[in-house]
């Protein structure tokens, strides 16, 4: 087991390497300069030049790479090149930020998305199966933009049940059930896309696992219908579902940038769409890397999760 | 075939009424907060994107500056309590100079700084603070010196050639030639403003100063979180009339139709930047909508290297195609006025020029024939999908080339993402583009040297069709130079005169930049600038 957390741990590294490099690359092949950026319209050519030496933008783009990965090394983000501020103070709180979005979309899916491919495995062609597969499927397919705009439409303007946006009360910002009344609609709308592809592949693993020889051995030996279907039979599906649950996240963690545009929620995915379309490279960097590192850890602890939960994953890697 | 059996019916029932129960409380719960609005005397407004930093030199955009003006205040200011109906352009107003001297040379100004006033960290106002600004966006040699506040406030320092500190609260500045637009371009600044900051905040958070923002304003800051808020409340010990409110909350949401949600359920009391589709329902529903004429101009610089438009017919016709009303009225819903002058109507030395601007078909096809270009010809527009106070640029420009279709002209229109734009826009154009399209503008109306003069042919500044006139360049320099007021002014309008006789740019319209309030929010005024001033806003309830 120490020995797989090790190498992947060090597969980890140079995935973060490789990342910063296509990225670091990337922005360069895309056309805008900071320096204008930052001076608008006005600028003369003077200005620029002394702007782009102060930034650093003067040097060769190896020694700026490098002189970035080893900033990095030392824990040190950089500087933002528009907003004038260390890399780590914007970032940390945006990457927090979409952590508390991602975690209660997450925990949305799970809750909802598992029992559901659960019911309707077991009620296959049911009319609860149908109908929860045509909504799961519409749920996968409907713009997270629109949908979001429809629950503001309905839940904060219309009812006036919850807050339209933003992650606490302008006026009178409170503690943890100010944050919770702001959470529930970008959440939720977060969760349609995850939710649709557990729900579903949750039902066809089960539908899978149903037919088997020893559930209807279990049937046999007088066990109940829920004990074989949540004890027996959801456990044995479990690896692959938490395997797209780990995936899912990776979307996630990328697709909230729609979520937290239209509920205005300051997280990663806005901050990122800003830098980018700024050229502020080293805030760019710092959220991919952010994104990448969270992605490559949740899969780790899912790989994790899924060893303790199947021992033939342990057997077959001989650990 | 697997049976159902009724006891999973009931737990998968149970499991989803409980589901529903949790979501009602949690619903009901959050809605227990919620009744009319309650502002708390906090005025809160949508912005329409995250500001970038709260450091005013430093900070080039206009919605950092309406941030940072209620807190940070220039040596000459602006007085923005009346409306653009009243004040075409906005009068000059002491700001933390209390008065001021110019030699009869025009070449020395000198400023007696305001008593008794106190930033809001406790640094006494004086011409030491003074200078020490002065210095952080002028004087390259000096240890204060900031490349960024350099470039953003340029234009203002340009002649420039010394300021002493003569006494506690009396600034000299020397300058290098007489400047007609100095106080003018103090007051309103280039991409930054000059507006003065704490020099002990300067020197105690260097590069951080943008987290610790201190000035002498009507309000103080008290938090920014980065993408959710900024925080200011007022200062009790402002030197001017005191704000009527207790506080301003700014809260950046980049969405227009989440502005305007946040509207409706009475989270925000204003927001800026509405969709021109919304405002119509949004008055129905009770709503104010406020708008001025500030300095903001949708133009189009014309290429003097491209064959076609460097012939000045060809510019006359394109400029008599243009339908400028109906882009007004039906495309943009009355959202913009039609141009008729090359600089803002807020800008001083105005000049309103029909007859060069309103459409004339007829007109514009016998200019054409005139050079042989009956047939029309092939050119391209290159204009940003997107940005910072650009309108729907993409669909104007489509509307445009339906325009220059009825004389034969063929647009090929191409576009960028803003800040890729910005900086293809700030190279100059190629010599195959004809046509470049920009929004933005002063109040001085020395913003038309800095868009034609052939000093500032890009990529050495804004002058982007590398327009060069030594007759326009001679009444610039007359206005910038003279003495007299009224004899800058003359000049001014002169200078306009040339642009437009010689269709250098092609004005399209103005934007009205309105904001829409709720019922309750009283004393906003939407003077001819990009900012407003907050201190006369009520909240009545």
């Amino acid at each position: 087991m120490t020995r797989v957390i090790g190498s992947r741990l060090l597969s980890t590294a140079l995935v973060l390497f490789g990342v910063s490099l296509v990225v670091f690359l990337l922005l360069q092949l895309v056309p805008g300069d900071p320096a204008v950026t930052i001076l608008g319209s006005g600028a003369t050519a003077t200005a620029v030049a002394e702007l782009r030496s102060q930034l650093g933008l003067d040097r060769a783009l190896p020694i700026q790479f490098f002189d970035y990965l080893g900033g990095l090394l030392r824990g040190d983000l950089g500087r933002s090149l528009t907003v004038n501020a260390p890399v780590t103070d914007i970032m940390v709180p945006r990457f927090v930020n979409t952590m508390i979005l991602t975690g209660a979309a997450l925990l949305l899916c799970i809750v909802i998305a598992v029992p559901l491919g659960v019911i309707a495995a077991h009620k296959q062609y049911s009319v609860f199966d149908r109908m929860s597969m045509v909504i799961s499927l519409a749920g996968a397919s409907v713009p997270v933009y629109w949908f979001g705009l429809l629950l503001i439409g309905v839940f904060a303007i219309t009812l006036g049940w919850l807050p339209t946006s933003g992650m606490y009360d302008p006026r009178f910002p409170g503690g943890i059930g100010d944050l919770l009344a702001h959470l529930v609609l970008p959440a939720v709308a977060a969760a349609l896309v995850p939710l649709a592809v557990i729900a579903r592949m949750t039902r066809s693993v089960m539908i899978d696992i149903l037919a088997q020889d020893y559930i209807r051995t279990l049937r046999a030996s007088g066990l109940s219908t829920s004990s074989v279907l949540w004890r027996h039979a959801l456990r044995n599906a479990l690896p692959p579902i938490v395997n797209i649950t780990g995936l899912q996240v990776g979307y996630l963690l990328g697709g909230v940038v729609f979520v937290e545009v239209v509920f205005g929620w300051p997280g990663l995915g806005q901050q990122l769409y800003t830098s980018i379309t700024q050229r502020d490279i080293p805030v760019v960097q710092a959220g991919v890397l952010f994104i990448a590192l969270a992605f490559v850890i949740i899969n780790l602890l899912a790989d994790m999760a899924v060893r303790l939960l199947d021992p033939r994953t342990r057997r077959a890697a001989g650990v | 075939m697997v049976q159902v059996p009724s006891s999973l019916r009931r737990n998968g029932l149970r499991a989803f009424s409980l589901l529903a129960v949790v979501v009602l409380v949690v619903a009901a719960l959050a809605g227990c907060s919620r009744g009319p609005v309650r502002t708390g005397n906090v005025f809160v407004i949508a912005i329409e994107s995250e500001a970038d930093v709260l450091d005013p030199q430093v900070a080039g955009g206009w919605v950092s500056w309406r941030i940072n003006r209620q807190m940070f205040e220039p040596l000459v200011d602006e007085d923005l309590s009346i409306p653009s109906s009243d004040a075409r352009v906005p009068p000059l107003r002491p700001g933390l100079a209390e008065s001021w001297d110019i030699s009869p040379d025009g070449l020395d100004y000198t400023f007696h700084i305001r008593r008794n006033v106190r930033f809001h960290d406790g640094t006494p106002l004086d011409a030491q603070a003074v200078e020490y600004n002065i210095r952080r966006m002028w004087d390259k040699g000096s240890p204060m010196y900031s490349a960024r506040a350099a470039g953003q406030t340029n234009f203002v320092w340009k002649f420039l050639d010394s300021v002493t500190t003569v006494d506690d609260h009396t600034v000299k500045l020397h300058l290098k030639q007489p400047f007609s637009e100095f106080l003018r371009m103090l007051s309103q600044g280039g991409n930054g403003s000059t507006a003065i900051m704490s020099p002990t905040a300067l020197k105690k958070y260097g590069e951080d100063i943008g987290d610790h923002p201190v000035g002498t304003g009507p309000f103080m800051f008290k938090q920014r979180i980065r993408g959710e808020r900024i925080d200011l409340v007022r200062n009790p010990d402002y030197w001017g009339p005191k704000p009527q409110i207790d506080g301003v909350v700014f809260r950046p949401l980049p969405d227009a139709s989440a502005r305007t949600a946040a509207l409706r359920s009475g989270d925000v009391d204003m927001i800026a930047v509405p969709n021109p589709d919304s405002i119509d329902n949004l008055v129905a529903e009770g709503y104010q909508l406020s708008e001025g004429i500030p300095p903001h101009t949708w133009y189009l610089s014309f290429n003097m290297r491209n064959e076609f438009t460097s012939i000045p017919q060809v510019r006359k016709a394109i400029n008599l195609a243009v339908d400028r009303e109906g882009m007004a009225k039906d495309m943009l819903r009355g959202s913009v006025t039609p141009a008729y002058g090359v600089q803002a109507l807020s800008a001083g030395g105005y000049v309103e020029r029909r007859d060069a601007f309103e459409r004339n078909l007829d007109e514009a096809r016998k200019l054409l024939a005139s050079v042989g270009l009956q047939n029309g010809f092939d050119t391209t527009l290159i204009t940003s999908t997107d940005g910072s106070g650009q309108i729907m640029p993409a669909q104007m420009a489509e509307f445009l080339q339906q325009n220059l279709a009825a004389i034969g002209i063929r647009v090929k229109i191409q576009t960028q993402e803003w800040i890729s734009y910005l900086g293809v826009w700030a190279r100059g154009m190629a010599d195959d583009v004809g046509m470049a399209q920009m929004s933005w503008g002063m109040t001085s109306p020395y913003w038309l040297y800095i868009a034609t003069s052939s000093d500032l042919q890009a990529p050495n500044g804004p002058n982007v069709g590398y327009y060069s006139n030594p007759k326009l360049d001679a009444a610039m320099n007359h206005a910038i130079t003279a003495l007299d007021p009224a004899e800058a002014e003359r000049w001014w309008r002169t200078a306009n005169d040339i642009v437009t006789d010689d269709a250098a740019l092609a004005p399209i319209v103005n934007d009205k930049a309105p904001y829409v309030l709720a019922p309750y929010v009283k004393g906003f005024v939407s003077a001819s600038e990009e900012w407003y001033d907050l201190t006369t806003v009520r909240l009545e309830q």
